[in-house]
Order: structure tokens, then sequence, then C-alpha cells
């Protein structure tokens, strides 16, 4: 594994060199305090110390309104949507974002292939960069560390100020071709940037905890200070569902079908034909959400669905954490466990 | 044949109604698929019978009691237009008050000339089929559930809050920018136009089927504001849905 020197300031000229190989995509100002991922207009604008965007960086490759086809009622007829296959590099991804993409892959490529996310995910590059956790990070707790570089083409891990370069596939070593603002150098180690929140156990430990927690008594707490707003779902990177519509245009002859994303914290999200709903209440629908992170899924693949980006607890407007939760159970599951040996 | 529509306005202060008369682009669309029969805001003619009633604003006095059934007997189908006949809207913080003081401050000395009710929803009046939220309601909003009429479709129904659309446009919210927004606890439908504009939603769409009253009250008292201000924001469009 190369690894190169680069100097902040010659950042943007670096970015302006990854044009060539596609539509670049960074993390860019978004309001008052806020980022987002956007196409670069000017590599100046790259934000490169963020704690997180709003969106994840998913909805580059499941757009979180998107069109499926287009229908006309006079002619019985339809036309469906074609993706264009487009070359793009993305430009800044922390590490969590990357294994997010990566558990997306798995949920929508896996059997078969969901066609519209699989022709955008094609032909995409990524460019990682570390980050500073602030209070809500927590991917080290499900085993991502700031400098983990799977599914990276390049990496950039800052050291005092300046970054080092690492490159890490044929696709990286294409892309750093020509550019000439790098010299070679040794990798270092990084210290002292550290995660504040943590999770208690390792993660491999917490399917059993959760094993033992559906009837918590930690549900009702959290569910009585949810507003079911859905931000937590929206915002997560590895959430994927979504709901399909059909809107006829005020003519009645034409149509169109799309898809948004949906959320599982939302009240209708289990609402059936009939009315019924199978996860009426609150309480139902924030251990599903926790459970989909934790247990389900974790049971099948062997690992957490929650990259530790901590979306969720920075985006609650009633300040719900998720690794507190989590934290909680474990809490409880230990006192249960205390007091089932003082029995024995 | 085309289809009969109507439109009636009660307590209101005719802002849906003038939402509709701008529709410029789209009437002659409209016009393809209904024949309107009675709007008071642009002609004056009378019919027995409508397939289709729009109703706009609340019903606050005993004429207008009356009024609402005999348009509920000539009509199909009804369909109650704007926060105001919804669930009684901003007309609806009088019921907050003793209706004797109300009559006392908006009619002073005459009040015993004028017969007034609280401002109720349309709905708790009469059978109510349809509706279209907002205050105003949105063009936007009114045709969609026109063209499902017109094709005999379930209009679309917006279970989720405003939230979820706010998030979908990867809109900064506003908690963030130091605001209190009702955003979370409203019925969306309106693409959350009020926060993409930085003006925090005022929950003019209605408050959500089983909403968690106190956990909305603590999100908005721990963003800054009193408990007395968080209580009288809720209440604003929403004097008949929430019980403080
Ligand atoms: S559950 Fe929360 S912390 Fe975990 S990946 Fe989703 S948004 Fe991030
Ligand atoms: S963001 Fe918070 S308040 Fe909103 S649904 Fe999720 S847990 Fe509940
Ligand atoms: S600004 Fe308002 S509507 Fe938008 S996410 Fe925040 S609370 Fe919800
Ligand atoms: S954001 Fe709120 S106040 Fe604004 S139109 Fe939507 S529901 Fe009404």
């Amino acid at each position: 594994m190369e690894c190169f020197s680069l100097l902040r300031s010659d950042v943007p000229a670096l970015i302006d060199h990854l044009g060539d190989f596609g539509e670049v995509i960074a993390p860019h100002g978004k309001g008052d305090v806020s980022y987002s991922f956007e196409a670069v207009q000017d590599s100046c604008d790259v934000v490169l110390d963020y704690n997180r965007t709003l969106l994840p960086l998913k909805k580059m490759f499941l757009p979180p309104v998107e069109k499926l086809m287009g229908f006309s009622l006079k002619n019985e007829s339809y036309e469906q949507v074609d993706v264009a296959i487009t070359s793009r590099v993305f430009f800044g991804v922390h590490s969590y974002e990357m294994q997010s993409i990566l558990r997306l892959d798995h949920s929508m490529l896996t059997g078969s292939a969901e066609s519209n996310y699989f022709k955008r995910r094609q032909s995409s590059r990524f460019v990682g960069i570390s980050f500073e956790p602030d209070e809500f990070h927590f991917s080290e707790s499900v085993g991502i560390v700031i400098e983990e570089m799977e599914g990276f083409d390049l990496f950039l891990n800052e050291v005092d100020g300046d970054f080092q370069l690492y490159v890490l596939t044929e696709n990286g070593q294409e892309m750093l071709n020509g550019f000439d603002k790098i010299n070679i150098t040794e990798p270092e180690i990084v210290e002292g940037r550290h995660f504040k929140k943590k999770i208690r156990y390792h993660y491999n430990r917490l399917p059993r905890v959760f094993q033992y927690a559906y009837h918590s008594e930690v549900w009702a707490d959290v569910a009585s200070r949810c507003v079911g707003c859905g931000a937590c779902t929206l915002t997560c990177p590895t959430c994927f569902c979504f709901d399909v519509q059909d809107e006829v245009e005020v003519t009645a002859e034409d149509g169109i079908r799309q898809r948004s994303w949906d959320s599982c914290m939302l009240s209708t999200f289990a609402e059936v034909a009939g009315g019924e709903n199978f996860r009426e209440k609150t309480i139902n629908r924030t251990r599903h959400r926790l459970y989909r992170k934790f247990k389900y899924i974790t049971d099948e693949e062997g690992l957490p669905w929650c990259v530790g980006c901590g979306r969720c607890t920075a985006f609650c407007p009633a300040g719900i954490s998720m690794p507190d939760i989590v934290n909680e159970l474990i809490q409880e599951d230990e006192k249960a466990q205390y007091h089932r040996t003082v029995r024995v | 044949m085309k289809p009969q529509v109507a439109f009636f306005d009660f307590t209101s202060c005719e802002g849906c109604q003038l939402n509709k008369l701008n529709f410029e682009n789209d009437l002659l669309d409209i016009l393809k698929h209904v024949d309107i029969v009675e709007f008071r805001e642009a002609m004056d003619d009378k019919a027995d019978h409508y397939d289709i009633a729009f109703i706009e604003g609340s019903i606050t006095s005993p004429s207008c009691v009356e009024r609402i059934h005999d348009i509920r007997r000539r009509s199909d189908v009804l369909v109650a237009l704007g926060s105001c006949a919804v669930n009684g809207g901003v007309n609806a913080m009088k019921n907050l008050h003793p209706i004797d003081e109300v009559r006392e401050t908006v009619y002073g000395e005459d009040k015993y000339l004028f017969a007034t009710l609280p401002a109720m929803a349309v709905s708790s009046v009469v059978k109510v089929d349809y509706e279209v939220r907002g205050c105003p309601m949105t063009q936007q909003d009114f045709l969609k559930l026109l063209i499902a009429l017109v094709l005999g479709k379930q209009p679309p129904k917006y279970g989720s809050p405003v939230c979820v659309e706010c998030k979908l446009k990867e809109n900064e919210c506003l908690y963030n920018r130091g605001m209190v927004c009702l955003g979370p606890i409203t019925r969306g439908g309106c693409d959350a136009v009020c926060p993409s504009f930085g003006q925090f939603c005022t929950g003019c769409r209605g408050i959500l089927d089983n909403p968690n009253i106190d956990g909305m009250l603590e999100v908005m008292t721990s963003h800054g504001i009193s408990l007395d201000e968080a209580k009288k924001r809720m209440l604003l469009y929403n004097s008949n849905e929430v019980q403080l």
C-alpha cells in the first residue's frame, strides 16, 4: 500500500484532478451548521472537516424521491425510466459512510439486484477522509475505526493539519496518474482522535442482549419521549425502506409512478388493507428500529446494521440517543443476569 | 355527463377560494372534467343537486348549521377545503374562551343580535367524505383530490408528519437554527413548504392521529420556549384537536 504526503492547500487541486474520472461529489456546508453531499462546482467550496452530512451518501444511489416510470391512461402504456450509468467520484467520505454503502450493497444487490441502484452504484470511485469524532459518533463500537479503508480507492488521513494519502486500489493508482503535488512518505499512526460516545459491549455481544430485551422497560421510556417524526430513520445510511405511489396529472391522462423513502418510525408504515396496523404503538416501532440494527439482520449477516454515524441521535428533536438506549439495555441485562446468578 | 360541482363558503377568510381562482393554467383542464354550477366568488347559479360540494370555512352559527345540512342533502360527495373547514382552524381559538366573553369582545353592546356557536369543523355537523388540508389549502393538493374523484380513485391520504418531506428535501432542521417547529406532529402533504423557506411550521394542516403531545411539548420547551408559548403555538390551528 503506497502512501503519499499531501498539503491541505493542495487538496482543491486534487479534487480538480479527480474531475477527469467523473463527476466529483463531496461534502459542502449547508444552512447554518450542517453539511450535505453535493456535486462540486468549485473545489475550494468542498469542506474537509465536517461531522456528518444531513442525508447519507445513500441518496446518490437510492434518491429520496425517484420517478420509476411514466404512464398514459389514455393509451394504456407505460415507459420505464432508464437510469444512465455515469462515472462518479465520491470525495471526502468518512469510514462509517463507506461501510454503510457496503451494507446497502448487500441489502440491494443480494438475490435479484435492484436495477436502478445497481446502475447508479456502478462506476463509482471513493476517496475517504479521516474525521474528528464528535459527541454523537460511535462507529468504533460497531467495529468501524476512523481509518477503516475498506471500500475506498484512496484515503486521506489527516496528520497535523495536512494529509497522508493512501492508495488502496488500481483505480486509486490510476486516479493519481499525472498528479504531481504528492510525495512518497512513510505511513504514520495518528494518536489522539477518540470516540466520545461508546456502546459498553463489543458488538458481537449485542444480539444476545437483544435476545432478552424484547420486553424491556426501556422501550416505554423511549416511546414516551419519541414524537414519531421519522428523522432517525430517514437520515440513517443503512435504512432502505421505500414507498411507491402513482400520481396522475391534472389532464387525467398521464401520470408517473414514483418511489420515496419511507420510515418504520411512522405510524402509517405498518398499516395494511382493512386498516389493520401491525406496529400500531410508538413502543412497537422504537423497538423494531433497534432490532433492525442489532438483531434481525445481524443474526443473518454477523454484522451490526448500524454504522455508528450518530445521525439518528444528532437529528432527533427529542434527543433520543441510539447508543444510550443500547447501554440501558445492557445495564438492564446485567441486572437480570446478576439476579439470576444470585438466586442459583 | 360531467360531474356537477359547487363551492360554498362559511366562516373563513376566503383565502382558499381565492387560491382556486388562481388556477389559470389548469382551469381549462379542470373544466374538461367537471361543470362548476355554483361558485360564490365567481358566479351566482343555483342547482338542486351536486355531485361534489366543496365546503370552505367553519361552522360558527345556527344559520351555518342549517345551510350546511341543506347542502349536504343536495350533495353526493362533500369535501371540506382548508383548515377552517377541516378542523375549525384559527377560528377555533375562540373556543378556548367563554362564548359570552367572545361575543362581548366582537360585538360589544350588540352581542344579543348575533347568535354564535363554538367554531366547528364541518365534520362536526355533517358527514364529510374527503378533506383538503392547509391554511390556505394549496392548488396542487386540491387538484390531486379532484383528479382522484374524477377518476374514481382514492384521493391521497397524508398520515406522515411534515418532517418527512422536510428530511427528504435535505433541509437543515430549524431546531438546529434555534427555532421551534411543529413539523414532527403536523400532518404533511405540503412538501414542507414553510421550513424549506426558513419559516417554522405552525401546524396549519392539523395534528397527526395519536400524537405524543407531552413529548412534543417537552421538545418545544427544551428548545427554549416557555410551556405557555409552546401550548399557544400548538393550539393556533388545532384548538379543536388538542386537549391541553
Ligand atoms: S442507526 Fe443511527 S447511528 Fe446507526 S447507522 Fe443509522 S443513523 Fe447512524
Ligand atoms: S427522530 Fe427521535 S422523535 Fe423522531 S421518530 Fe426518531 S426517535 Fe422518535
Ligand atoms: S424543520 Fe421542522 S419540519 Fe423540518 S425536520 Fe425540523 S422539525 Fe421537522
Ligand atoms: S409547513 Fe406546517 S404551517 Fe407550513 S404549510 Fe406545511 S403544515 Fe402548514
